[in-house]
């Protein structure tokens, strides 16, 4: 079934090779529109600047307008530009409700290894909500953060993922986040359990 | 949001630095357990245990596996036994200790603690049972340890309890020579026995507590003594603030790993979350020694001068950064020397650098006391009790728990070699200065009063 649009709203995505000022400019140009930026998640990889914002807007967007807006701030062909409007189920509700866990996996740096993991994981129905991977030739090391569906035995996971990966060579991890929350967060241990 | 880095640092305290959970530890009530017939008692311990036990080491495991944290021992802590010993008999005391037995492996744990009787002020014929009880109750079970407690600041020194008590731990020696006197190993004396300590052989239920609670001891001496070592070398002229900090950060990091585990394992048991103590316990492993941290932060030998230094450094910033991660800290909480279960101390006092006497220094700023440490076996009963005097007055004087855990190996003596494999380790008999230079005094028995720090009141 088609998702209803949010007409005051959008997701913007920009990929630009990476320098100063770049996320001024963007918010700049969403400003200039009379929008305000309500999500935002900005990284850099490889040398490029990736970002993505949804947008919230007084009246009803054009997403065509929001792209020439943002596009004005770089030079021709310099950037990536994508807008679409908000889907609003999309923001309702995260695809999978469950626990969040951390999973690592570290090895050598194979082709076929990401390409196992996310396969696994999609068919076993684990959304990935986010992914970091370090590149130390000729090792690497992923670092995934995943929601594991409520009623889903953790253990079978654990036991089948470490089994596929170790097929390929690789060490790997799956921990509930609580874990990690409580040695790198300052607050009490009760606030993690009623999490 | 977390961060790759703070996800990679755990992710290593736990896969290369042996970060675990050393012991959940389910205390349970027995008292109401007592009837008319020693049998039937016993009837209704097991039962108690078995309905409040039976699932800690499923539960144990489901939590570690959730979290990838292992807990390594699962472990019961009983109220007093003497409570049930009162007008009793030595038979029945070995009736109690059986069904103890029994129980703890029924519901799959590998020690339970709680024979144990607190006499600092004096002795009760269901106590004065237990005690006499210890030589056969140690040598023919295999769950249960045993606990004493012989003093405390507030009423003194026991002597002549530490005199009897002292006359036990030869014997119980003497009644396991088949294991190296390993019977002794499952008897603490304490001076200010703590009510809440989840470590064994001394972890009991003590009389402040609920019925059931859930205690956890974490350790990681292997994650402090790396996070030393870090340091050091990015600045090889570290100060020892320096280091008490670095220490402090990381027993913080421990600390909640601990209580996270404990409390989720308490609620899904449904019953109250008690304490998490962090205690640096060491286990014979390389990588995983208490010792190995003082020889991180520059104590080459151990037993140099500089080292009771070395240990109250780490006991006091171990204990800060616990204070700080958690509001429900107990137990001993501090840095522990077992000698035969750390390989470093083991090999120090193998080498002569460490001696008793100096040990017994490092006891005065460390969390617990004189522990697993081997003796001649035919060290006299009076040299024995003069020193766990000596232990019961520092913990008395300095408001602190002491422990004495020693072990006269029946037949051996000073250089001899002994392993008990496992967690227990092994080490070198070591010398007692003047064994029978200190009888006179012991044998006044008595009492010692308590120190003017006592009265508070």
């Amino acid at each position: 079934m088609p998702e209803p649009i949010d007409g005051r709203r959008c997701v913007i995505t920009v990929v630009v090779g990476d320098r100063v000022g770049i996320l001024r400019d963007v918010a700049s140009a969403v400003a200039d529109q009379d929008g305000v930026i309500d999500g935002i998640s900005q990284t850099v990889v490889g040398g490029y600047f990736t970002a993505t914002l949804t947008a919230a807007f007084p009246g009803a967007v054009a997403p065509e307008e929001i792209r020439a807006a943002v596009a004005a701030a770089f030079g021709p062909g310099e950037a990536f530009i994508a807008v679409r409007p908000h889907a609003r189920a999309a923001g309702d509700a995260p695809p999978v409700a469950g626990a969040r866990y951390v999973i690592t996996i570290a090895g050598p740096n194979r082709p076929t290894v990401l390409k196992a993991v996310t396969t696994y994981l999609a068919r076993r129905g684990i959304n990935i909500e986010d992914w970091n991977v370090m590149f130390d030739e000729p090792y690497v090391t992923h670092v995934g953060e995943i929601t594991v569906p409520r009623h889903m035995d953790i253990k079978q996971v654990q036991d089948e993922f470490h089994h596929l990966m170790m097929q390929l060579g690789m060490t790997t991890c799956i921990q509930h986040e609580n874990i990690f929350r409580a040695t790198n967060e300052v607050g009490p241990i009760t606030s993690l359990l009623k999490g | 949001m977390l961060r790759t880095s703070d996800i990679l640092s755990t992710v290593r305290m736990l896969q290369e630095e042996h970060l675990d959970v050393r012991t959940v530890t389910l205390g349970v009530n027995v008292a109401e357990c007592a009837r008319g017939e020693m049998a039937e008692t016993c009837r209704a311990v097991e039962g108690k245990i078995g309905a409040r036990a039976g699932n800690l080491v499923r539960v144990c495991d489901e939590v570690a596996g959730r979290y990838g944290l292992p807990v390594v021992n699962k472990r019961l802590a009983l109220s007093a036994a003497s409570q049930l010993l009162e007008g009793r008999g030595a038979r029945d005391a070995l009736l109690l200790a059986r069904a103890m037995d029994a129980s703890a492996a029924a519901v799959r744990v590998d020690l339970i603690g709680g024979f144990t009787a607190l006499v600092h002020k004096g002795m009760t014929p269901g106590e004065q049972t237990l005690i006499n009880a210890l030589p056969v109750v140690l040598g023919r079970t295999e769950r249960v340890c045993a606990s004493i407690n012989v003093a405390d600041t507030r009423s003194g020194i026991n002597a002549d309890a530490v005199r009897l008590v002292a006359q036990k731990i030869l014997q119980t020696a003497e009644a396991t020579a088949d294991k190296n006197g390993f019977g002794a190993a499952k008897l603490v004396v304490f001076a200010n026995i703590p009510e809440d300590n989840p470590f064994m052989a001394g972890a009991f239920l003590g009389p402040g507590a609920p019925e059931c609670v859930i205690n956890v001891g974490v350790s990681g001496p292997g994650v402090v003594k790396r996070a030393v070592e870090r340091l050091t070398k990015a600045r090889p002229d570290a100060s020892l603030d320096e280091i008490a900090e670095e220490i402090k950060h990381t027993a913080y990091r421990v600390t909640r790993t601990g209580e996270l585990i404990g409390r989720e394992v308490a609620a899904r048991l449904g019953v109250a979350f008690g304490v998490v103590d962090l205690s640096l316990a060491p286990t014979p492993l390389i990588g995983d020694s208490v010792g190995e941290i003082y020889q991180a932060m520059g104590i080459e030998e151990l037993g140099a001068p500089g080292t009771t230094a070395a240990v109250a450094l780490l006991n006091d910033a171990v204990k800060k950064g616990g204070a700080f991660a958690s509001s429900s800290v107990g137990g001993l909480s501090g840095a522990f020397i077992p000698v035969t279960e750390d390989h470093a101390l083991a090999e120090a006092v193998a080498a002569g650098t460490l001696s008793i006497e100096k040990l017994e220094a490092m006891t005065a700023v460390c969390s617990i006391g004189i522990d697993m440490v081997l003796v001649p076996g035919g060290t006299p009963a009076t040299a024995v009790a003069g020193i766990i005097l000596d232990e019961a007055a520092i913990g008395v004087m300095n408001g602190k728990t002491t422990g004495v855990r020693l072990i006269p190996v029946p037949g051996k003596d000073v250089g001899d070699r002994v392993d008990f494999g496992g967690l227990f380790g092994g080490g070198t008999v070591a010398r007692v200065n003047c064994p029978r230079g200190s009888a006179a005094f012991v044998n006044r028995g008595g009492h010692i009063p308590a120190p003017l720090r006592g009265l508070t009141n």
